[in-house]
């Protein structure tokens, strides 16, 4: 145990480190503007939200998606995380666009938000094989944060034959009866194998 | 008005978000924490006669507020707006966050702790406070209350017959699932809370009960430490969140009580002892256990919509117990477009052709019984510089090879019943036509954020027993060793997973935990 506690803190700490970077810039190439924010953010930095918008428009292809409207509900979702998360995400985002250690593991001179389409997916899958830990655990939590913020909204539900029916609550029971009602010992009985 | 409306809207509910000025409550039990093993311990104090005060960090929402969709729902009902991990990322941990805790989102899978599992806990962890025979009653009322039963199989959607079928075919041991639903109308949504009522959770059950009985409940109160005095908790210190729960309001609350039982389950009932300086010896928040979770996906040719019928109807434990081996068990999990979404590998086009199968992809789990083995200690919960729980969860060796075997398994079964094509979950999958590839399997990337790991079953972190030197509280009331009045009542009591989906297990449990305190008074 003892063991794999230090092997833990110590791979915790090279992450640490290298999403420290996400902290540092190149001034010489700064963020591009991808989107405009249409409501006040609640968890993700300007900065953040903007390599979000570029993330959302390479990870969510479909047709109609909209990857502005995928950041804020991405946002959303953040709004409920612990702190400690959102700084975290804004973090790794800063990190995802920065071009500093993209030079080091992408060979990049840009950042994410400045690169064309072509080139953002070959960082993205880079990302998604690395051989390092902190790289893929990035990629996947913000290509989850991306898919569930577009996928959670009914507006993209037309392709998966999925449309669950609104107004069942109309039927509900009202099972608060204490002790155990005749009628529940009956339906149990009943579906007894 | 119902009476379940009634109750929600009695005065003893207080909705903490609307407080206008600080609290000071009394009783003779508080109870912190309104899930499985909180609730039932209202309920049964509160009937035997004592004040009892609830204290609920999440929201009071009722069926009203199901509305079957992700987005209202999944936000307020998971911990930390479902978006808790393990400290690495690594493992998504599914934990509900409402009165009537995970019960109110969980597939209301039901079994009693295997007889084998108690005896364990006995041999190997020194459990001698109650044998397996003293649980039975328990079990027993809980099943009435909660109209457990088991299902038919011509109830099961395509989904979970495609899993025992399979096992069928292979000669695998598996059965139907015993269910605690009412009446279900079978919506499939168990999972964003019953939008009829039929699911009997605590939220319609024991808490019900338990403000009928007389119980106070206080929702939206967020404890944060007790104050320890002469071995035993003088206070309870909290803070009061808004209508949200995403932010404090500014005020706060003070609980003075004879006993204090702490039901927060195995993530957040360690972080509040250890918050509070209670840290029995150095075992609070060790032996954490998930369950961990890998999956498989098939495609049909017949429609399989798994989002449509009870989410779980059917599991095998043919592969439970492998002697020096990690043993699992087989599940079929249900399918909601966010959740699923990220478990379909890829991203852009990819990910698009693979997602718009989902009506004829079904989806099957094997969940790792963790805790059994001295090599597979389990994970450990410690503090954030905030106070907040942070997971830390080794996989090791030994569960690498346990789900490299049972991804091999997932397939042998999904190929037997049917299924065209089998896609394992990793980010680079395993795409397999007609026949299982285990070379390929062999072959994938077996790491931390090649192939999702997830939980839904949190175990462990305040173990019971009955040597202060190797447990937590003692097994007979599950009583700190160490602090006078103070229980912990919840599935982190466990000295090692369970093999099963954990509910029942706290339910029975608690009830016979909180009749002996009753007894006791």
């Amino acid at each position: 145990m003892a063991t794999s506690r230090r092997s833990f803190l110590r791979k915790g700490l090279i992450g640490g480190a290298l999403l420290a970077l996400g902290g540092v810039g190149l001034a010489v190439y700064p963020s591009k503007e991808v989107g405009v924010a249409t409501a006040p953010l609640e968890a993700l930095e300007p900065r953040a939200f903007q390599v979000l918008v570029a993330l959302a428009s390479r990870i969510v292809t479909a047709t109609g998606s909209n990857p502005v409207a995928i950041a804020h509900s991405a946002d959303r979702t953040l709004s409920y995380a612990l702190p400690e998360t959102q700084e975290a995400i804004n973090k790794l985002l800063g990190l995802f666009e920065n071009a500093l250690p993209g030079l080091l593991f992408d060979g990049r001179l840009q950042p994410f938000t400045r690169l064309s389409a072509q080139s953002q997916d070959a960082v993205l899958e880079s990302w998604r094989t690395s051989r390092i830990e902190l790289r893929r655990t990035g990629y996947q939590a913000l290509r989850k944060l991306v898919l569930a913020a577009h996928y959670i909204e009914e507006s993209s539900w037309g392709p998966l034959a999925y449309s669950p029916p609104r107004g069942f609550s109309a039927m509900a029971y009202d099972d608060s009866q204490v002790g155990t009602p005749e009628w529940v010992r009956a339906q149990a009985n009943g579906d007894t194998k | 008005m119902t009476k379940l409306a009634v109750i929600r809207s009695s005065p003893n509910v207080v909705d903490g978000s609307r407080s206008t000025g600080d609290l000071v409550l009394e009783a003779d039990v508080c109870i912190v924490g309104t899930g499985a093993g909180g609730a039932v311990t209202a309920a049964t104090l509160a009937r035997a006669g004592l004040s009892v005060l609830m204290l609920e960090e999440g929201g009071y929402y009722t069926h009203a507020d199901f509305t079957m969709r992700e987005k209202d729902t999944e936000p307020r009902l998971y911990q930390e707006g479902m978006t808790r991990t393990t400290a690495d990322g690594a493992i998504a941990i599914l934990q509900g966050r409402a009165v009537g805790g995970t019960t109110v989102v969980n597939w209301t899978t039901c079994f009693r702790t295997p007889e084998d599992v108690v005896e364990h806990w006995k041999k190997k962890h020194g459990v001698a406070g109650f044998a397996y025979a003293d649980l039975v009653p328990h079990y027993e009322a809980i099943e009435q209350r909660l109209a457990i039963a088991k299902v038919g199989y011509g109830s099961m959607n395509p989904n979970n017959r495609t899993l025992h079928d399979g096992c069928t075919k292979l000669g695998w041991s598996v059965d139907t699932l015993r269910r605690n639903v009412h009446a279900c109308m079978q919506t499939g949504f168990c999972h964003l809370g019953c939008p009829v009522n039929a699911k009997r959770s605590m939220l319609v059950t024991m808490i019900p009960d338990a403000i009928d009985a007389g119980a106070k409940l206080v929702f939206r109160a967020r404890a944060d430490r007790f104050e320890v005095e002469a071995g035993a908790v003088k206070a309870l210190r909290g803070t009061l969140l808004d209508a949200e729960g995403r932010k404090p309001t500014g005020r706060t609350f003070t609980v003075k009580a004879k006993r204090f039982v702490v039901s927060g389950g195995a993530i957040n009932s360690p972080a509040l002892l250890l918050r509070s300086g209670i840290d029995g010896g150095g075992l609070v928040g060790t032996r954490t256990f998930l369950h961990p979770v890998v999956g498989s996906a098939a495609v049909y040719e017949e429609a399989i919509e798994p989002s449509r019928g009870a989410p779980q109807s059917a599991a095998s434990h043919h592969f439970a117990h492998r002697g020096d081996e990690v043993g699992f068990f087989l599940e079929a999990v249900p399918w909601y477009p966010a959740l699923i979404s990220t478990t379909t590998p890829g991203f852009g086009p990819a990910h698009e052709a693979a997602f718009v199968q989902s009506p004829h992809t079904a989806l099957h789990i094997a969940i790792a019984i963790d805790g059994f083995h001295d090599d597979v200690p389990g994970g450990r919960v410690t503090l954030r510089e905030s106070g907040a729980p942070l997971i830390e969860y080794p996989i090791v060796p030994k569960l690498w090879n346990a789900f490299r075997f049972a991804q091999k398994r997932l397939a042998e079964m999904q190929f037997a019943s049917g299924a065209k094509t089998v896609r394992t979950i990793h980010e680079v999958p395993v795409v397999m036509h007609g026949k299982v590839d285990e070379a390929a399997i062999d072959a994938a990337r077996w790491e931390k954020g090649s192939v999702p790991v997830s939980t839904a079953h949190q175990m462990g972190g305040c173990r019971m027993g009955d040597d202060p030197k190797t447990s937590v509280v003692r097994s007979e009331d599950l009583r700190c060793h160490t602090v006078s009045n103070l229980h912990v009542i919840d599935g982190s009591v466990f000295p090692t997973s369970l093999g099963v989906n954990p509910q029942q297990s706290i339910y029975g449990l608690a009830r016979l935990v909180a009749t002996r305190i009753a007894a006791a008074k």
